[in-house]
């Protein structure tokens, strides 16, 4: 890498790390949802600095423009208050239930990025825009329909749930 | 260290803190975005993996784009499940829904 494509790589690094750490223990959630948009643009970033500027703009469409609204509006209809139950005391076995629920993939899985990973390219694949259209429409045609169909279904199924009336007869 | 690795050590970062975050939270909200993370994880993994090694990049690429379109759709349905959730039991706790009864 470059010294610039470093200092890039660190920065976004940074920004994904500071917003992860934010999303996963603050404890009120519209400053979870921050930190998720901060990690979300920091990873969009890092796709970026790998060459694939299309999943790059993608994970901004899609998942800062998209998801992180979905995931406000479940907050604005939970009513969650900054003192409510993210705040509340929990108990120590929780904690290192955690702790461990993190740990043991952490440990297993760095100790096999770190010693058995292939050495990798130094320059990332340079993938025209054509070439990912033409996977969509050629090899990859039955997925790109498949996820519409998975779309459709997951809002038709969201839409007919919300407006179900449950425990109302 | 290989840009290779220092990219899965990321995805592994986001992957971890996720399931920290997962059984740290009480609500299903909060548990919802814990779950987004991990998903920004896989998606920088299997990009990283395609994109600096021979294999094939634009098979990596759509793959990452159909993990963005399963996540979009998965948050749709948490949402609709925190409403009922929410609108049933008076509150999104996760403790409290775990009982099953009102």
């Amino acid at each position: 890498m470059e010294i610039i494509a470093k200092i890039a790589f660190w920065f976004y690094t940074l920004i994904v790390v500071g917003g992860a750490l934010m999303a996963a223990v603050e404890a009120s959630l519209v400053r979870s949802l921050v930190g998720l948009v901060a990690a979300m643009f920091g990873v969009a970033g890092l796709y970026m600095l790998m060459d694939a500027p299309f999943i790059a703009f993608m994970q901004v469409l899609i998942y800062v423009g998209g998801v992180s609204v979905l995931i406000f509006f479940a907050i604005m209809l939970t009513r969650a208050a900054p003192t409510g139950d993210e705040a509340m005391h929990r108990p120590l076995r929780k904690r290192i239930n955690a702790i461990f629920a993190m740990l043991v993939p952490a440990l297993v899985l760095s100790v096999a990025i770190v010693q058995h990973l292939p050495k990798g390219d130094a320059l990332p694949a340079d993938v025209p825009l054509t070439d990912l259209g033409r996977g969509l429409m050629g090899p990859y045609l039955l997925n790109f329909e498949l996820i519409s169909v998975v779309l459709f279904v997951a809002m038709a199924g969201a839409v007919m749930l919300a407006w179900r009336q449950w425990g109302k007869k | 260290m290989s840009p290779l690795q220092l990219y899965q050590l990321v995805a592994l970062f986001l992957l971890c803190i996720g399931l920290y975050g997962l059984i740290w939270r009480r609500s299903l909200v909060g548990m919802l975005i814990c779950v987004e993370l991990m998903l920004n994880g896989a998606g920088l993994s299997i990009v990283a993996a395609c994109q600096l090694t021979p294999a094939n990049a634009v098979l990596g690429q759509l793959g990452t784009l159909l993990v963005m379109g399963l996540a979009a759709a998965e948050a749709t349905l948490v949402l609709a499940i925190v409403y009922v959730v929410t609108r049933r039991f008076k509150t999104s706790e996760s403790i409290i829904v775990s009982e099953m009864k009102r």
